[in-house]
């Protein structure tokens, strides 16, 4: 059973759930303490321990349906395939009755437990069962025929997932290759034999032969069932995020102009991670430059052991001071993708920049901090792009209105970071005012989401902009966002 | 003095005694005291603010009749606060008075090496247990019977305090330099934790710990939280109350209600004599389970369409 709770485990961490070793001894000491016994009160438990946030645990809830659902269908599966010839012949009712009824019977007992609780249900697939009733039935040749007949279970499985290793079913990626691998697995197991029997069979004139080959036929898919669980499985244990991770891989490099719609959330997951990874590495970094009021308390203990002379002092930690950023947004057609993921990257780092004000424009410019302070992040974005996006890019209206709202709160410890083409549709370009908030702040950041062999083709203006920047970037894909972002972090701080 | 183990043999139990305690819990958190328990692991809870996180932990205590020992974090709380500090002025004042009697202590010992041996038989006396500050996590390591530990708003702290705590919640013990090892007594405390998600907690404490998500309740079990709190509100008007705080929580609002502050109102509208639910009466009141002007503002003109669908049935 242990087997069980680790495949799960396995599935978790493919779902992007992050369990630990030490969570998984956890989960095996909680398991042990409450038992398999009441599914719901299971799930309470390895909810407890296993998913760590409130996105954890949501993933958790449908991975855990899942898969032990699918348990449950195997366990189901497993009692037919015991009460195998009972079930089908009762419901077919074909006159077939070869009926071996005292098997039945007990069998469907069995299978009746395995299904309430998958404890159980693996002990009744190891139980040797089905002896074949009166005799009038042949003996089957074939390898695989043989244990089908047998109805050995655990060697069965055992075959299965030899076959499976021998076909590399964990390499399975998409959903479409179930079919394939099932098919596979079926062949390495020995299905070309067992096809060619039950072909030879059907023809036999003695009807026992006969009877044999039916009933292996009707065996034979139940096996194909059995399989298929079984790729089912394997593939939500290993397909789900090795896909998952080379969509990611893309992601990263992709153009952000080019990202569909339905990949966004997507790609938010990847930005809050790309995010958090500067945040530890950020937040770390503090340290170095604590200093602050003395802290007496502490100076005078450590001091006694020099008589009270004070000499080495101990200070109190203070925070240090915490950028304050300024990103100032195109969000006009052309440029509002780049807008979205930008923003979407600096409130993401709230914890270590969290003083980053954000202004939108394509003609006006207004600031929406406040927008993003009382919305969702996804909504917030949604909400400036509606409001903000229409009309044709001037940036020089868009600077003047920045002077005027909050040019005087630029001070030397601001980073001002625009994003934009500076694609002016020939606009009066206002450079002044951009050298004036260069005056003021401690660096303005330029990114531009086109290439640089088109920065001053057409309308662009930023040659002449570039002039008032300490720095110009190309940036249009997550990478180079997390290494802007990460500079900035460390020329900051 | 209840017996803790019986209380805490089944989720069932834990859930009966909740609600004798007039915490009225679901499973979920039920089981989590539960592992809490018998696996000896520190609880991390969760959750928007006001759904009872801090209570959890407070009842708990009140239910297993352990002393409750609570650290407030906050930022630039460090272990002089958290954990230990020796008496610096009962230190300084014992130096002074020692320097006056220090040929006694010496007994006349002549030379520095005999002086230094003569001192060294007293051994590390200034930096003993008699001059030990325990603070709120040593104190609760030493709490003979078992306690309940509460470290309320653990991600108000600095990431260098949660680091001090890992020590705490894997082993339940502590290193003091210069005494060496504290180990908890027999009984380890109960731990909890709670979080208002302000920033990230670091995954490595976050392993040491059960992890509960508290989210705000459904209105079934919302009704019953009242009914425990706030017996005496008729049946008629806490239904109403409490789908009306369901309603609003839908909206977009700066910050939405939780049970405290239901629980509140159901005490402001008892106060009032009111037996049901109409828009003046809701107008009225509304600041006790609103905390902000602007949602306030935004929310009057919706007061009718939410009262009536809150009385439709």
């Amino acid at each position: 059973m242990d087997r069980v709770l680790s495949n799960f485990i396995r599935a978790l961490r493919n779902a992007e759930v992050r369990v630990s070793t030490a969570e998984t001894l956890d989960a095996f000491n909680a398991v042990e303490l409450v038992g398999y016994r009441d599914r719901a009160f299971l799930k309470d438990v390895l909810s407890l321990v296993l998913p760590k946030t409130a996105d954890e645990k949501d993933t958790y809830a449908d991975c855990f349906d899942n898969f032990f659902a699918f348990q449950e269908l195997r366990g189901a599966e497993g009692k037919r395939g015991d009460a195998e010839s009972g079930d089908d012949e009762g419901e077919a009712g074909d006159g077939e009755g070869e009926g071996n009824e005292a098997s039945e019977a007990t069998e469907g007992r069995g299978g009746g437990k395995g299904k309430g609780k998958s404890k159980s249900k693996r002990k009744a697939a190891e139980e040797p069962e089905e002896d074949l009733g009166p005799g009038d039935m042949a003996e089957a040749t074939s390898a695989l025929g043989k244990l089908l007949m047998a109805g050995a279970k655990s060697e069965l499985a055992m075959e299965m997932s030899k076959a499976g290793t021998a076909v590399n079913v964990q390499e399975i990626q998409v959903f479409t290759q179930k079919g394939l691998y099932t098919r596979r697995v079926m062949e390495a197991m020995g299905l070309a034999d067992l096809q060619q029997e039950i072909n030879g069979l059907r023809q036999h004139r003695d009807v026992p032969h006969r009877r044999l080959g039916q009933e292996l036929t009707r065996r034979r898919e139940w096996l194909r069932e059995q399989v298929r669980d079984y790729v089912e499985q394997q593939f939500l244990l290993h397909a789900d995020a090795t896909g998952r991770r080379l969509r990611e891989e893309l992601l990263r490099k992709v153009k952000l102009s080019n990202i569909e719609h339905r990949n966004f959330r997507l790609i938010q997951e990847v930005v809050f991670r790309m995010a958090k990874k500067l945040v530890a590495l950020h937040s770390r970094r503090k340290k170095v430059f604590k200093r602050g009021a003395l802290n007496v308390q502490r100076t005078l203990r450590h001091n006694m052991a020099y008589d009270g002379s004070i000499f080495d002092l101990h200070w109190k930690s203070v925070k240090i001071d915490r950028p304050k950023v300024f990103a100032i947004c195109d969000v006009s057609g052309s440029v509002a993708n780049y807008a979205r993921f930008m923003l979407m990257f600096l409130y993401s780092l709230e914890e270590v920049m969290p003083k980053v004000r954000s202004f939108a424009f394509s003609s006006d410019l207004a600031e929406v901090t406040e927008l993003f302070e009382r919305n969702k992040l996804e909504d917030a974005i949604a909400k400036v792009l509606r409001d903000y996006s229409g009309g044709s890019t001037d940036y020089g209206q868009a600077f003047v209105d920045f002077k005027k709202t909050c040019l005087d709160e630029v001070d030397n410890r601001t980073t001002i970071i625009i994003l934009g083409d500076a694609r002016n549709n020939y606009g009066e370009p206002r450079t002044e005012i951009l050298k004036e908030m260069y005056d003021r702040c401690k660096r303005l950041i330029w990114l531009n989401p086109e290439s640089r062999s088109t920065w001053n083709v057409g309308d662009a203006e930023m040659r002449r902009y570039s002039a008032y920047c300490h720095q110009t970037e190309e940036c249009n894909s997550l990478m180079h966002l997390e290494r802007i972002v990460g500079n900035l972090l460390r020329t900051v701080t | 003095m209840p017996d803790i183990a019986e209380i805490a043999a089944s989720v069932d139990s834990l859930k009966r005694n909740f609600e004798t305690h007039r915490y009225i819990c679901s499973n979920q958190i039920a089981t989590a005291v539960y592992l809490a328990f018998h696996l000896r692991k520190p609880v991390l809870i969760e959750g928007p603010p006001g759904v009872g996180k801090t209570e959890l932990a407070k009842t708990t205590a009140e239910m297993f009749d352990l002393p409750l020992i609570r650290l407030q974090c906050y930022e630039g709380l460090d272990e002089a606060k958290a954990l230990y500090e020796w008496k610096y002025g009962k230190q300084l004042l014992y130096t002074q008075v020692l320097k006056e009697t220090l040929d006694e202590v010496l007994q006349g010992a002549k030379g520095f090496r005999e002086s230094v041996s003569r001192l060294h038989e007293f051994g590390d006396i200034f930096f003993s247990e008699e001059f030990l500050e325990p603070r709120p996590l040593l104190k609760a390591l030493r709490e003979e019977g078992g306690c309940v530990l509460l470290l309320d708003e653990v991600d108000k702290s600095d990431h260098e305090f949660e680091s001090l705590l890992l020590e705490i919640l894997s082993d339940f013990q502590v290193s003091i330099p210069e005494i060496g090892t504290v180990k908890a007594t027999r009984e380890p405390p109960l731990v909890f934790l709670t979080s208002n998600n302000t920033r990230e907690i670091s995954d490595a404490l976050k392993r040491r710990c059960l992890h509960l998500y508290i989210p705000f309740p459904d209105i079934d079990l919302e009704q019953r939280i009242i009914h425990a709190r706030v017996p005496e509100i008729p049946p008629e008007l806490r239904k109403q109350l409490v789908t009306f705080i369901h309603e609003l929580r839908e909206l977009d609002l700066k910050k939405v209600p939780a049970i405290s502050e239901t629980i509140d109102w159901a005490r402001t509208l008892l106060l009032l004599h009111a037996d049901r639910l109409d828009p003046e009466l809701v107008r009225d009141t509304l600041n006790v389970i609103l905390k902000f002007q602007e949602d306030i503002v935004n929310v009057d003109s919706e007061i009718t369409t939410l009262t009536s669908k809150a009385t439709k049935n």
